[in-house]
Parts: C-alpha cells; sequence; structure tokens
C-alpha cells in the first residue's frame, strides 16, 4: 500500500526538492511539496522506479488563507498510491500537470475554475462546470445563501 | 482560409490546438491531407447534444468533421451542475448520502456507501458483520440494475430495440426489490455512518432468492439477444479501443479499465464491507475496444449474481447498525475512501475540521475520466460511432457535473 519513504525522498532529492515534508497519516502517505517543483516532481514519480502511471484524482481545498492542491498518485504494477500536495496563493497561476498525466485534463480546468485560479500549460484551459461570470464557488467566501437570503426564507 | 474549426476555436467552443496527449499514440487523422492541387475537403463542425437522447443525461459533444471521419472532439458539461461539494461543506454528516443519490442517480447505494465509508474511517466506527453484509446485498443488487439500464441503453445506441423491454422488466424486479427494503426506488439513502437504514423485510430473502433464479437464465438470454448479434458485434468489435497504458494514463477504472487487461477491482484489491468474504471473478478484457467492455459488464452481472446468494446465505445474525450519536462529529482529520460502484471507483476525499459538518467533500466521479479519454478515443472514428463508444462507456453525467 505505501511505497518506501527513502526512495521517495531520492527521487524528490533529484527532482529538486531535498526537505520535502513526508507525513504518514491517515490518508497514506502525504508528500508536502513547493508549489515551483509539483511538476517536476510528479514526472519524476512516474518515471521512477515506483511505477505512478496513473493520476487517480486531482482536488483543491481552501485552507482559509491559500488553496491547498492534492494529487493522488497510484501505481497499479506495485500497487503503492501516494497523496502529493502542495499551497497556492488565491488567484495564482498553476502549471498544468496534464503533460506528465493526461487525466488532469478535466480535473484541473474543474479545480482551477471552482477555485479562482488560472492554467497554465493546459490544452483548454476554459470553464468546465459554470458560465463565465460565476464566482470561485469552492472558496469558503463563498456563501450558498447571503444575509439577506437568510433572512427572506 | 477560415474554416469552421477556426470560427469554433475563436467562439471558445473548441481548443485551439485539440486536446490530443503528445505521449499517446496517434489515434486517427487530425487534419485533412492535401488533396489533388492542393484542395482540401472542408471540415464540419457537428454539435450533438445537450439534448440528446444517446448522450446517457445532458452531454453535448462538439465534434470536427472530415467527411464521415472524427477529426477532433470535445466534451462540453456542466448542464447538470448543482455544486453537491458545496453543499456537502452545509449538511450533517448523516445527511450526506442524499446528496449522493443525487451524484450517481442510477446507482445511488454505491455513493452513500462512499460517504458513509469516509464518515466512518474518520470516526473510526465498528460496523456490525449484518451491516456489512446487507451493505454488500444492496450494492450488487444496485449494480445487475445499473448494468441493467446500461445494456439496455447500450442496445438502443447500436439501433437494437428488443432487448431494451427485456432488460427493463428484470431491472423493474430489481428496483420493486430496493424499493421493498428502502423505502425508494431511485434515492435510497439506505446507507447510513454506522450500518443501513433497516433490516430486511420479511420474505424479501424468498424474493430475491427468486429474481437470483430467474436471472441466471435471463442474462444468457440478454446476452444472446444483444451479443450473439451479428450486426451488434461488428458494430462494436475494435471500435473504440482502449490500450493499456491509455487506460492508465487517463485514470479509466471499473469495467473501463479492466476492458483494458488492468485486473484492478476495488472489491478485491482494497476490500471494504463485506467483500473480503466473497467469493467472486474479477472478468478482465484484452483489446479494450466496446466489445470486451461489453463482455465484462455481462459477466460482472453473473458474478454480481453470485454474490447476492452469498450474501443471503450467510447473511450473520445481530444488529443492522452500530450505536451512533445523532449528530456526527468526527475529529480533524483527513481521509479517502473508494468503493466500486458500477462506472468505477467512486472516492469520497473527506476534510474534517471538527464541527458537525465537512469542511471539504470531494466526490471522485469515475464518469468524469472516463468522459476525459473520449476527446482522445473519438478521433478516427465515423460519427456513428461516437453515439456507441460513449454507450461503451457507461458515463452518467449527474456523477460527473455533481
Amino acid at each position: 500500500m505505501l511505497p518506501d519513504e527513502t526512495v521517495i525522498k531520492h527521487i524528490l532529492a533529484d527532482a529538486g526538492q531535498s526537505d520535502a515534508d513526508i507525513q504518514e497519516t491517515a490518508l497514506g502517505l502525504v508528500c508536502t511539496l513547493a508549489p515551483s517543483v509539483v511538476a517536476s516532481a510528479l514526472a519524476a514519480f512516474k518515471e521512477s522506479e515506483l511505477d505512478f502511471a496513473t493520476l487517480v484524482d486531482l482536488m483543491g481545498t481552501d485552507t482559509g488563507e491559500e488553496i491547498e492542491l492534492s494529487y493522488h498518485l497510484r501505481s497499479f504494477t506495485r500497487d503503492e498510491e501516494i497523496h502529493i500536495k502542495c499551497r497556492v496563493a488565491y488567484d495564482s497561476e498553476i502549471s498544468s500537470v496534464w503533460n506528465t498525466y493526461p487525466s488532469a485534463l478535466m480535473p484541473e480546468r474543474e479545480t482551477a475554475e471552482l477555485f479562482g485560479l488560472t492554467l497554465s500549460g493546459h490544452p483548454n484551459p476554459k470553464r468546465l462546470l459554470t458560465t463565465d461570470g460565476v464566482e470561485p464557488l469552492l472558496r469558503k467566501s463563498s456563501v450558498i445563501r447571503t444575509l439577506q437570503e437568510v433572512r427572506d426564507r | 482560409m477560415t474554416d469552421a474549426r477556426d470560427i469554433a476555436t475563436e467562439a471558445g467552443m473548441l481548443a485551439p490546438e485539440g486536446t490530443h496527449h503528445p505521449g499517446l499514440p496517434p489515434a486517427g487523422i487530425r487534419r485533412a491531407p492535401e488533396g489533388v492541387d492542393g484542395l482540401t475537403t472542408e471540415h464540419l463542425i457537428i454539435n450533438m447534444g445537450p439534448q440528446h437522447p444517446s448522450t446517457h443525461g445532458v452531454l453535448r459533444m462538439i465534434v470536427e468533421m472530415d467527411g464521415e471521419e472524427i477529426v477532433s472532439a470535445e466534451a462540453s458539461i456542466g448542464y447538470l451542475h448543482r455544486g453537491i461539494e458545496k453543499l456537502a461543506e452545509h449538511r450533517q454528516y448523516n445527511a450526506l448520502g442524499t446528496l449522493m443519490d443525487r451524484g450517481d442517480y442510477v446507482s445511488g447505494i454505491h455513493g452513500e456507501l462512499a460517504s458513509a465509508l469516509a464518515v466512518e474511517k474518520l470516526m473510526e466506527i465498528a460496523i456490525p458483520a449484518k451491516a456489512d453484509y446487507l451493505r454488500v446485498l444492496l450494492s450488487e443488487i444496485n449494480r445487475i440494475a445499473s448494468h441493467l439500464v446500461w445494456f439496455g441503453t447500450f442496445g438502443l445506441d447500436t439501433g437494437a430495440m428488443g432487448q431494451f423491454l427485456y432488460a427493463m422488466r428484470d431491472r423493474e424486479n430489481l428496483v420493486d426489490i430496493l424499493e421493498g427494503i428502502t423505502g425508494a426506488r431511485m434515492m435510497f439513502n439506505y446507507v447510513r455512518p454506522g450500518g443501513v437504514l433497516a433490516d430486511l423485510p420479511a420474505g424479501m430473502a424468498a424474493k430475491i432468492l427468486e429474481f437470483c433464479s430467474g436471472f441466471d437464465k435471463y442474462i444468457e438470454e440478454h446476452h444472446d439477444l444483444l451479443g450473439g448479434n451479428e450486426i451488434f458485434q461488428h458494430r462494436v468489435k475494435g471500435i473504440g479501443a482502449i490500450d493499456r497504458d491509455t487506460a492508465l494514463a487517463f485514470g479509466l477504472s471499473g469495467a473501463n479499465l479492466r476492458g483494458s487487461g488492468v485486473a484492478f477491482d476495488v472489491r478485491r484489491e482494497r476490500p471494504y464491507a463485506a467483500y473480503g468474504e466473497m467469493e467472486f471473478d474479477v472478468p478482465v478484457g484484452s483489446t479494450g475496444d466496446s466489445w470486451d467492455r461489453y463482455m465484462v459488464r455481462m459477466e460482472e452481472m453473473r458474478q454480481s449474481n453470485r454474490m447476492i446468494r452469498q450474501c443471503l446465505e450467510g447473511m450473520p445474525e445481530g444488529d443492522f447498525t452500530a450505536k451512533v450519536p445523532r449528530v456526527l462529529r468526527p475529529p480533524e482529520g483527513e481521509v479517502y475512501a473508494a468503493v466500486e460502484s458500477s462506472r468505477g471507483e467512486t472516492g469520497i476525499h473527506l476534510v474534517s475540521q471538527g464541527g458537525d459538518t465537512p469542511y471539504r467533500f470531494h466526490y471522485k466521479a469515475p464518469s468524469l475520466y472516463a468522459l476525459q479519454a473520449l476527446e482522445e478515443i473519438l478521433p478516427g472514428h465515423l460519427l456513428a460511432d461516437v453515439v456507441m463508444i460513449i454507450g461503451s462507456t457507461d458515463i452518467m453525467l449527474g456523477e460527473i457535473d455533481r
């Protein structure tokens, strides 16, 4: 289930992140990186002996201060999983990992749209679920009912 | 020269360079080759949907055609977006199941189960053995019901009519059984954190067994009727092939992945509920074409039927739910729980910061990954195959849009 930590540290050092924070949590092995090295680290993971061939899932979380992106990788040959996380500022630009994992095509569009981020290096950086002008719905600052609507109920 | 593609790109309908991934083998023609005297054929942009009977929901496909052949395809979605993930942040934990029912609305039990498993993982609740068996029983009944909808509509996509009625006849019996157990035909809210809503009512086990013995015969009839048809075989064999690497690269799961030869089933690899005690086979395809996906799903129905019998035979005595507080307040933490739904790996990534509502509730929908793979697979096929390839991947727009 859980990949070897020393191998992971070795791969990350090659990708330019020698002081990565690796923790074993209820989620599994969680590895927190700087946003600038995520794309290269994911590429290194895919090419490595750990053979993380699939991006199972990609999601964002509004922590209240910034957006936390979470990439869930799986190796089918070794049956191992890892979660890669990074934190980016609101309204910032994130570099697409589509080149490494084609399965990021739509989840990245969705995450960028719902958290108000912009994509670079993506073949189709359009909105996915909502129309132009809709605010980033999954940010905590976006409410499902305004105070006025609550009063009027 | 301004052609249809340029106009469509300018209007924001199509990605300028297309979404073909350079690392994957070319799926078909990209641009019409220059013909005699530098003449080329004009490309046509065809809009399919969102209201189209064979798009299994409200899916809009924008297809660029060179004659009868597809050059590029793009899916436009969001017509069913209800903000399930946002709404979940304002619901108490035991109300999450109602939202999940409305995600993948043809197999609601799996969605409910995924959200319940995530909450239980966070709170470390021990589930009574009987609840585990009831969860498996209902999951497998729901899987057959869902696969029958796929089977019926897939036949319609290829132009066959008769088998749809037979599939719906069997599904009706299953939906009646589900209604007898849960009280609802589609929006069950049956699986709750801690267990399930209710035990099997008196006489229900006999009714389910009666269905099982009938279905042993009917499933072969269904297969003969559609799969035994030579016209159908010509329409699906070798069409919409997804090789192993492409399937992994696009994160496919469920029957779509197994059709491409990867024997990964969440029920087998990450057993949840009582699946560790069940005996079942995981069917795998070889070439990953529509026929393989068809055969995998047909075999899954036979295996589900087998598991339903095992559940009824081995049903333990005891409570059907653990004692859980009325308002659930999990500790801080983050978990991922996955189930094998009818469409693949349905996962819930749940973040809690204490309190009685989730901080973040992410619904990993297997159909979304199958849909984006279509943009890669469709080029090179004929327009008539679009509907059929969509049908063979069994996508569900309710969970794609969420």
